[in-house]
């Protein structure tokens, strides 16, 4: 106890005596050994690829400045709709006096189970020149493809993160507050303008950088649906897919990397840290006053309609699944689950690689929160290197794998494991958060266990750290195996011809105009992701959700 | 707002609130007299704060009206009333610096800047924490808070003020202290005050006027000395201050506890079975030949004085000594209990409550 506070104050000393303990060096050797190779050294290769005459010739490349502008373009338009539609979002549910409020809530969530490329599919489903909705009920004829399809898709897919911030901020405004300054005279809707969402700035402020980055580096749904505008994200794929483009392809990753760490530090190290604590003191058990009227059915309006949206996404999928030959024959089938009978083993290509990814997010994630919890050496850095990777854009670590892992010592390129790798690296952050959150309780508990019952450490070990980690073991597994198993950003660089995973099938099947079998594929892939968090949710008891950037 | 204002009275009549299927307030009826300070005491989810927040207007009576200065403002909006509160969490907004927290409500009535910044450093003056104005909540102690807190309230020069436990927050020490500063600052600006509590001896310190509250309705009514000397029921003799409850037997102007026979000069009681109510301070522990026989069973040195808690025929009875030196009492030991009248009073005998 006593030497954990001084070594606290003294790091060198007490590091050393950390590392004196050989189970513990080893832990520390492996954990900063893996975060070297497979976090730094792939962001290192990537931005040392291209030479410095590469990078000054950016400014001067027609097509790298449009694709930059239209990145920009389209997060600024993307992030603004889906704070605005997750702030409604929010509102709503943290209010029960609004109707559908807890409906709403439900509904919220459902595009973070979707693969990235889902909403934008859907919607050419729907809204397409073959359009269900907008050709064949409202005989028009529709153009989805472009920015505007694409501004509309990423407020859909993006709004309910957004959502998840401004929740926990509304959440923590004590109702004291706004009964205070309905008190001192304010009507409700200064009361909602000068407290409620005066305070929900901050939180405001960190949705829009963590939508940002989701619409930034936003691959699946570009790649379907801008069409012929060209983005950072897609077009590091066209360079290396059509014209094996490695310099260009880098290039470009490393655009799009740096808007994206930016921001990611910002939320991290800025607004983090500009969140009020709004609760003094004790409380007594307050209601929120009334909700003020026209705020009450506006954003009641806001949330029916994207709800509709949501739902729909999930619908037209499945109808397109059971339906002969969208646009021309509406009637039943079964032919396309034929043919995505056929792709099974892309099925369980995908099923064992993200089993892997899984497996290796969650390890990795408990041993190096285990680490960072210790005062050893280079602490903050593992830290930073664990959580690197949720500023780093899919595309970025794909192409980062491709140059990393292509040649001896460490060739990879053509296993599956580069892809298992890179994605297990990637969700790291979330195993990593997932575990810290676990063995913080275990700190507590296991002093007070140790200082209680003496050293007995077998029973420690079988009745607080197993019980605990597997916990964390579990959370980390999911959230990782959900997102891999959907994953179209990362796959798409790294796969193989023996290693064909179901996304990159079924994103072969919408180019190819084969949308039945697309649809087939996608929705069996939505019915493993509900069963895998059904299964998680039974053994951790609570439900799980995959968040983050896409 | 320094000078004595012109108190206004507040009533409630009938006054009932319900939440669906509970009954928070029954038929309240309440005075508070202009200029007073009256504090509604009772133990936790008797009513306490709802009673508060329906005159403040931030809740609608079920049943029932509410007065302030003769005026009916059963249906006026909390904003008009001129009635302002001093939450039990303070709810001050952690994004306004002190100054503006203080200002809101002035802001809110578009004053003039001039007049509001006079307002504020006059009510800021007041509470003492005029050095503060720059400063966010978070980075006061939690006394000074709850006199932002009590500025905020004051430089609307509320015609009635509002407390809601108001000292739960702060230490022993601290509570003293800042409830005689608030008696002090309401005395002097004459303002009506409801002052909400479960700490009995903070409401007899405080107020003119104290209200005992059981189960959303009024127990008992009275100056603070009268509801601790003579309490109606056994719930408030419980509730204000330590009580021994006896059960005794009252004829020609003596009552009767086990053997114990001794004079109570008490109006309106007629003979028959009584419960006495005898505070432990009016307990006097001897080794006399008179009085209540009892043995001792546990001793508590509480510093200055020996708390002693005598098995008797009539049951446990908790008496309060003087601590002396040379006089040392000892579990076993064989005593006799007699009662001083001033800490003596009959009521019902088992009422049912309480
Ligand atoms: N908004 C509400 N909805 C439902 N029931 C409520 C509501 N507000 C209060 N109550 C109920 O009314 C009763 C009285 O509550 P009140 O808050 O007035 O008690 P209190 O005397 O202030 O208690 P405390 O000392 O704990 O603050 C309690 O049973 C409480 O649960
Ligand atoms: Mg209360």
């Amino acid at each position: 106890m006593l030497a954990g506070r001084v070594g606290a104050l003294v790091p060198g000393v007490e590091a050393r005596r950390q590392l004196a303990d050989p189970g513990l060096a080893l832990a520390f050797l492996a954990g900063a050994f893996a975060l070297a190779v497979f976090v730094l050294y792939p962001t290192v290769r990537v931005l040392a690829y291209p030479s410095l005459q590469d990078y000054l010739s950016i400014p001067h490349s027609v097509r790298w400045v449009q694709a930059a502008r239209n990145s920009l373009l389209s997060a600024v338009l993307s992030t603004t709709t889906a704070v605005a539609v997750g702030l409604a979002f929010a509102f709503a549910t943290t209010r029960p006096d609004v109707p559908g409020s807890r409906f709403f809530r439900a509904v919220a969530l459902l595009p973070l189970f979707a693969p990235p490329f889902m909403v934008a599919f859907s919607y050419i489903l729907l809204f397409g020149r073959q359009g269900l909705v907008t050709r064949h009920l409202l005989g028009l004829d529709v153009n989805i493809f472009g920015p505007h399809g694409l501004w509309l898709v990423q407020t859909v897919a993006f709004f309910p993160l957004a959502m998840l911030v401004i929740v926990g901020v509304l959440e923590s405004i004590s109702p004291s507050l706004e009964q205070a300054a309905r008190n001192l005279g304010a009507d409700d809707w200064q009361v909602t303008r000068t407290v409620t969402l005066a305070l929900a700035r901050p939180g405001i402020a960190g949705a829009a950088l963590v939508v940002a980055i989701s619409v930034l580096a936003d691959f699946g749904n570009a790649v379907v649906i801008a069409g012929g505008w060209p983005l950072l994200a897609t077009e590091a794929w066209f360079r290396m897919e059509g014209m094996a483009d490695l310099r260009g392809a880098s290039l470009v990753v490393a655009m799009l990397v740096v808007p994206t760490t930016a921001l990611f530090l910002l939320e991290r190290y800025w607004v983090g840290r500009k969140r009020y604590t709004t609760v003094t003191g004790r409380g007594g058990r307050l209601e929120r006053p009334p909700t003020y009227p026209p705020l009450k059915w506006a954003s009641f309006a806001v949330c029916g309609v994207t709800s509709i949206l949501v739902l729909l996404v999930y619908l037209g999928v499945v109808a397109g699944a059971f339906t002969a030959v969208w646009g021309r024959d509406w009637s039943f089938t079964l032919d396309h689950w034929r043919l995505a009978a056929d792709r099974t083993p892309s099925l369980w290509a995908s099923l064992r690689v993200a089993a892997g990814a899984g497996a290796v997010t969650a390890v990795a994630g408990i041993l190096l929160a285990f680490l960072a919890g210790r005062p050893l050496p280079l602490r903050r850095a593992l830290d930073f290197l664990a959580v690197l990777p949720g500023a780093l854009p899919g595309v970025f670590v794909g192409v980062g794998f491709v140059l990393a892992f292509n040649r001896p010592p460490l060739e990879l390129v053509g296993t599956p494991w580069i892809l298992i790798l890179a994605l297990a690296f990637w969700h790291l952050p979330l195993g990593y958060q997932a575990a810290a959150a676990q063995l913080q309780q275990i700190d507590r508990s296991i002093e007070e266990a140790a200082s209680n019952l003496g050293a007995r450490g077998l029973h420690l070990l079988r009745d607080v750290y197993l019980p605990l980690l597997s916990r964390a073991f579990v959370e980390g597994f999911t959230v990782s195996f959900v997102r891999a198993v959907t994953n179209v950003s990362i796959a798409v660089f790294l796969v193989s011809p023996g290693n064909v995973v179901a996304t990159f099938a079924i994103l072969n099947m919408i180019g190819n105009g084969i949308w039945g079998g697309a649809a087939a594929l996608t929705t069996m892939l939505l019915l493993v992701t509900f069963a895998v968090l059904a299964g998680a949710r039974l053994v951790v008891g609570r439900a799980l959700r995959p968040a983050g950037v896409g | 707002m320094n000078a004595v204002a012109e108190g206004v009275p507040v009533r409630l009549e009938g006054v009932t609130k319900r939440f669906g299927a509970v009954l928070a307030v029954d038929s309240v009826d309440l005075h508070v007299p202009p200029g007073k300070l009256v504090t509604l005491l009772g133990p936790s989810g008797c009513g306490k704060t709802t009673t508060l927040r329906l005159v403040a207007g931030l809740e609608r009576p079920t049943a029932g009206r509410v007065w302030i200065a003769d005026e009916d403002v059963t249906d006026l909006p909390a904003a008009r009333r001129g009635v302002t509160m001093v939450f039990q969490s303070y709810a001050l907004f952690p994004h306004l610096t002190v100054f503006e927290n203080v200002a809101y409500g002035l802001r809110v009535q578009r004053l003039p800047a001039a007049e509001v910044r006079r307002r504020v450093m006059e009510a800021l003056e007041l509470v003492g924490l005029p050095e503060t104005a720059e400063r966010y909540p978070a980075q006061l102690s939690g006394g000074q808070q709850q006199r932002v807190a009590l500025a905020r309230a004051l430089v609307m020069q509320p015609r009635v003020l509002l407390f809601d436990e108001p000292l739960s927050n702060l230490d022993a020490k601290l509570r003293r202290r800042v409830r005689a500063e608030i008696r002090m600052l309401q005395q002097r600006l004459g303002i009506t005050s409801l002052y909400v509590t479960h700490d009995q001896a903070e409401a007899l310190a405080l107020s003119d006027v104290v209200v005992v509250m059981n189960q959303g309705r009024v127990e008992q009514v009275g100056i603070p000395e009268e509801v601790y000397r003579r309490p109606r029921t056994r719930f408030v003799a419980d509730f204000i201050g330590e009580a021994n409850l006896l059960p005794a037997t009252f004829w020609e102007g003596a009552v009767e506890v086990a053997s114990y026979r001794f004079p109570v000069e008490q109006e309106e009681v007629r003979d028959g079975p009584v419960t006495v109510m005898v505070r432990p301070e009016a307990v006097v522990v001897s080794q006399d030949a008179s009085g209540l026989p009892g043995v001792v069973r546990t001793v508590f040195f509480m510093g200055m004085t020996t708390e002693l808690l005598v098995d008797t025929p009539a049951g446990e009875v908790l008496a309060t000594q003087p601590y002396r030196a040379d006089r040392r009492i000892v579990p076993g030991e064989q005593v006799r209990l007699r009662f001083e009248p001033a800490g003596v009073y009959l009521l019902p005998a088992e009422d049912g409550r309480g």
